[in-house]
């Protein structure tokens, strides 16, 4: 199986949402600032829920938050 | 750190101290008289209720010191709510995990006790001991996966 991981463009949505902070974005999806930082960081993947629930939240699809790629190919 | 992390830390720091009482007392009832069956049932009675009662207690006050330390950081008087997220009931779940392996594990080797020639005393007080240290390596485990980061499967 080759190694592919959960990656994610949050933080740059973030950015382009007004500087939206992890607090802002965790109380919109329901959960803690903690798990923000640790979804942004690649050290949990979420559920499809929440994930969805994030895409929600800066209105883009799917797609343009999360990626599953090898650790050499860009998010 | 989370409330849930603060909650696992007092709940860590609760079943260290009770497991060093009842190694303390076990050890020296051990080496003063040796296993007295009255005496012992009274100690994993302190044992199992100070276990159950420390922790609610603990959380309990985990939770209104928190609250207070929210307030005064956010000078405000609006009610904090702790959220347990998907994240947090996973990290649960993989502790209670290791919990159950190290407790079963425990209890194979308080069985082998009996292949020793020792009386069920000695097992029953096994089978406490590896309990609480199954409980506090879960813990660990918890927070070693806050830390670390946790994934399905």
């Amino acid at each position: 199986m080759d190694k592919r991981r959960v990656r994610n463009n949050i933080r740059k949505l973030r950015f382009y949402h007004d500087e939206m902070t992890q607090e802002q974005l965790a109380e919109m999806v329901g959960v803690t600032r903690q798990t923000i930082i640790a979804i942004e960081a690649a050290k949990y993947a979420p559920s499809l829920e929440l994930a969805f629930r994030i895409a929600l939240a800066f209105d883009v699809p799917l797609q343009d938050v999360f990626s599953y790629t090898a650790d050499e190919e860009p998010a | 750190m989370t409330y849930r992390e603060n909650s696992v830390t007092v709940s860590l720091v609760s079943y260290l101290l009770i497991l060093g009482y009842y190694l303390v007392n076990w050890l020296s009832m051990y080496q003063a008289e040796g296993l007295n069956s009255a005496v012992i049932f009274k100690l994993w009675a302190i044992v199992i209720v100070a276990g159950i009662g420390l922790n609610i207690v603990g959380n309990i006050l985990t939770s209104i010191v928190l609250s207070i330390v929210h307030a005064i950081k956010t000078n405000s008087d609006k009610e904090v709510r702790f959220v347990e997220d998907e994240r947090d009931k996973l990290i649960d779940l993989k502790g209670v995990k290791v919990s159950y392996i190290v407790f079963a594990i425990g209890v194979f080797l308080a069985m082998l006790s009996f292949a020793f020639d020792q009386p069920p005393l000695v097992m029953f007080s096994l089978i406490i001991f590896f309990s609480l240290t199954a409980e506090i390596i879960g813990d660990i485990a918890q927070l070693y996966l806050y830390r670390s980061g946790v994934r399905y499967g």
